[in-house]
């Protein structure tokens, strides 16, 4: 098990157990985490688990990544990624996963 | 494993008239059942529809059986799995985006509202189906497609084509005659249309597409619009009536929703009960076990979210209801996996935001009286085909 810890925008945090081979979208939806919806399924095509991410860790975006976050409902940032797009693998432990501030 | 069973008994004119006490049924006795009229396989649960849209390499939207190709002249997208469908989608994805809905579509959307929810008559009984859910739906797509020229009359004529042309199954050569007719115009439109978007281009979705770096072939630009005309009416007028009526035979819900503002639950929840898109088709590409039951490669495999929707599984024993203030849980109105709506940035935005709650300022004390009235038409696409509501 790898510990993942979400960090809404008021500050509130929560850890969680993520499977490894699910990724960060799978974690979070089963979890309730607020902000991250999936609906795609991680098909890369509805840029509605949009995340920040500031660990090396997880590499970088890919161009089709690049791409569908330009389609993000909130503000993207150089460390915005799409979390569907981030595999949890044991090396991943400890990874802090910000939400965005939902745009009204 | 066990036999596939077979549905001998129900109809396509059935599904069409009331599908749902048959989904609930299917969804307690046989989840996945071969429908013997269609010898299709008709998923009902959710938790097998959801996972079959999320696994294209197995099943997949490429059937060059279906009558989409003569109906739109043209292998669209919806047709494609892979980086094919990705590449045509994302040529048009901008125009959809969150962004542009703020910068260009959300304030045009709310004049558009504005201009024909106030031609509407205070006091009087009309049918908001054909005097604002289908004739709003059709100009704002106009703008977002690049089409301004086309009247609402013309967009909503094509799309009715494009759509009795993709679900004539039964090769009717009238059907394709009327989706042929509406094909030549709007390419007649297009050609026409390209030098003003090569000069003056914009955020619509016939100018991104010409005006990107590594444009797609024009064919299946004109392609892509037509998909975008033939899903883009139906679905947010189907979606508009069937949240109204949902409201206006719930008057408790009603209340409740005007008093705190919940017009975007009241979105979601109108097309969870009733989704506007009610099934999809995919094509089985090797042998899989769908549930309980073994299924080969070629078999043609219906995933019918307007039952996932309503599964006791997710949604407990009143999914049948419509609920503004039930339990959230997420539905499949949209889709899921590679061909995940497009729309449904600009479908929430659009009704859920600027709509609904612009629509009941004017009329807060809307009423539907005769509710018996109200016809409800549709097995791949539903909704009401009437809603007679007097304006307050």
């Amino acid at each position: 098990m790898t510990s993942i810890t979400f960090v809404q925008p008021d500050g509130s945090s929560k850890t969680v157990n993520a499977a490894d081979g699910d990724n960060i979208m799978q974690t979070a939806v089963a979890n309730n985490i607020a902000g991250i919806l999936g609906e795609c399924g991680g098909a890369m095509m509805c840029a509605t688990c949009h995340c920040y991410v500031e660990d090396t860790r997880t590499g970088s975006a890919s161009d089709g990544e690049e791409v569908m976050l330009e389609c993000a409902e909130d503000e993207i940032r150089p460390t915005s990624r799409l979390s569907c797009q981030i595999k949890v693998t044991s090396e991943l432990d400890g990874l802090v996963v910000h939400l965005p501030q939902p745009i009204d | 494993m066990r036999n596939l069973p077979v549905d001998e008994a129900v109809t396509l004119a059935d599904l069409s008239r009331d599908p749902y006490p048959i989904y609930k049924r299917m969804r307690a006795e046989t989840p996945v059942v071969r429908m013997a009229q269609t010898k299709r396989i008709l998923v009902t649960k959710a938790d097998l529809t959801k996972w079959i849209k999320e696994n294209p390499e197995i099943f997949s939207s490429d059937d060059p059986t279906t009558p989409m190709k003569p109906a739109f002249q043209a292998h669209t997208l919806m047709r494609k799995d892979g980086d094919e469908h990705r590449a045509e989608r994302m040529a048009m994805q901008p125009a959809f985006s969150p962004k542009v809905i703020r910068t260009d579509w959300g304030d045009l959307y709310r004049k558009i509202a504005e201009d024909y929810v106030g031609r509407l008559p205070r006091g009087e009984t009309v049918d908001l189906f054909t005097d604002l859910c289908g004739p709003v739906a059709a100009r704002i797509l106009a703008h977002m497609l690049g089409l301004e020229e086309a009247t609402d009359a013309e967009m909503q004529d094509w799309s009715q084509r494009l759509i009795d042309g993709a679900g004539n199954f039964g090769y009717d050569p009238a059907l394709f005659e009327a989706s042929d007719a509406a094909n030549a115009q709007m390419n007649a439109l297009f050609d026409r249309l390209i030098p003003r978007h090569q000069s003056e281009p914009n955020n619509s979705a016939f100018s991104v597409m010409l005006n990107a770096k590594n444009p797609i072939p024009l064919s299946q630009m004109y392609a892509n619009i037509k998909i975008a005309i033939g899903g883009g009416i139906n679905e947010p007028r189907d979606a508009l009536a069937t949240i109204v009526y949902g409201l206006l035979t719930n008057p408790d819900q009603f209340e409740e929703v005007k008093r705190r503002d919940l017009w975007m639950d009241a979105f979601e929840e109108g097309v969870r009960w009733v989704a506007p898109i009610q099934v999809s088709g995919r094509r089985t590409t090797q042998e899989v076990q769908i549930g309980d039951y073994l299924i080969g490669p070629e078999e043609r495999v219906m995933t019918i979210q307007a039952s996932a929707n309503r599964d006791e599984a997710i949604f407990g024993d009143d999914g049948e209801e419509f609920n503004v203030f039930r339990d959230k849980h997420p539905h499949q109105s949209f889709g899921s996996g590679p061909h995940h709506c497009a729309g449904a940035h600009v479908a929430r935005r659009t009704l859920g935001e600027i709509m609904l709650p612009l629509l009941f300022d004017r009329f807060p004390n809307m009423t539907l009286e005769r509710p018996q009235d109200v016809v409800w038409s549709g097995f791949g696409f539903r909704g009401p085909l009437n809603l007679p509501v007097t304006l307050n």
